[in-house]
């Protein structure tokens, strides 16, 4: 494709952008886009875009600038939260990490201490006495494993709701 | 803790705090007001002509003047932060067409700009909607910015992200085609 453009094209450029065509317009330069192909298109193009410009401008019904400032100042307000709560949400991390990590070592460490006092735990707390006596000992202790496991699962999921809640919020 | 120990007064939305938080959106209130008047109608134009849907251009153009108020704009005129904002509006453009769609931009109505373009308007003008529609949204956006904004070649290179020699090959095939659908009344 041979990419012609008219010496006289930018001439005809600027005059179109300043709003000087075709009245301010020499002559010469009328007659020269009455015969030259590259500069009758521009002429066509530009008074086609330019008419249509000014007349979809006076379309639209715009949002008023008040609302888009302020549109805009939460979503900085956001992002600044946002970028404080990052580090925050690390050293959260790291604190709950730690503090498995030594919950886990102390429980390896205490095992043998725990194994025994778990074993008394239904005669301390008396629950024995809720169960028939013909539920052996070690069945009283398989029973309220699961009940106290239960129990900590349904709490868990109560304060992730809660939290989940708390920040839609 | 509280957010507000953090950061003070940011839950407040005071602009004062907000200011500091974004140093480079130096823009107050009423200079956005006045900046928001001169440029939001052609902006808003360009983007309903090159989208072809006036609902997109609303929110294209609401959307570009968020991303515009919280980004580090430049600071030396309004012709560069005009620019600027053409940049974002282009890229909001980009990031729609490359969203999945369920219809072709091309499929949609032509009739609400055709609607204003009567009797009062020079025929070419009534032709361009038919012509536009036949041109890809890619040469929709350059002759635009080419002709009904006047932007440079350069200009447009930042603008659309495109290589500044690439501009001038393709708003000279975009022009000729375009050229040749008004003349043929938007037929091809």
């Amino acid at each position: 494709m041979s990419l012609f453009t008219c010496a006289r094209e930018r001439e005809t450029s600027d005059l179109l952008h300043k709003g000087h065509w075709p009245q301010a317009c020499p002559d010469d330069l009328r007659a020269h886009v009455a015969s030259c192909r590259s500069c009758s298109d521009l002429v066509l193009i530009t008074e086609s875009l330019q008419a249509s410009r000014r007349l979809t401008a006076e379309l639209p019904r715009l949002e008023p600038a008040g609302a888009i400032w302020w549109r805009a100042q939460l979503r900085r307000r956001n992002a600044a939260i946002e970028k404080v709560s990052r580090p925050i949400l690390g050293a959260q991390i790291f604190a709950l990490t730690m503090t498995l990590v030594v919950t886990a070592a102390i429980a390896v460490w205490q095992i043998p201490n725990w194994s025994a006092w778990f074993a008394d735990l239904p005669g301390t707390l008396h629950l024995d006495a809720l169960f028939p006596s013909s539920v052996p000992k070690n069945g009283i202790l398989w029973i309220i494993v699961p009940v106290l496991a239960t129990i900590a699962l349904l709490s868990g999921i109560v304060v992730y709701l809660a939290s989940e809640k708390q920040f839609d919020d | 803790m509280s957010w507000e120990s953090i950061i003070p007064n940011v839950l407040a939305g005071d602009s004062q705090s907000l200011a500091s938080t974004a140093p480079a959106a130096a823009m107050d209130n009423e200079q956005f007001a006045a900046f928001y008047a001169r440029s939001a109608r052609s902006l808003w134009a360009y983007l309903a002509r090159v989208s072809r849907d006036p609902g997109l251009a609303d929110d294209l153009t609401q959307e570009a003047y968020v991303r515009f108020l919280c980004a580090a704009h430049p600071q030396d005129g309004e012709v560069a932060a005009r620019r600027y904002l053409f940049k974002i509006a282009t890229n909001l453009l980009r990031d729609h067409w490359r969203r999945p769609q369920s219809s072709s931009i091309d499929e949609l109505p032509e009739h609400i700009f055709a609607a204003t373009s009567g009797e009062t308007q020079a025929e070419s003008v009534a032709m361009l909607g038919p012509a536009m529609a036949q041109m890809r949204p890619r040469d929709r956006q350059l002759l635009w910015l080419a002709y009904a904004e006047g932007y440079s070649h350069h200009e447009i290179a930042q603008i659309t992200g495109l290589a500044s020699a690439s501009i001038r090959l393709l708003l000279f095939r975009a022009r000729r085609k375009m050229a040749r659908l008004l003349r043929s009344g938007g037929q091809a």
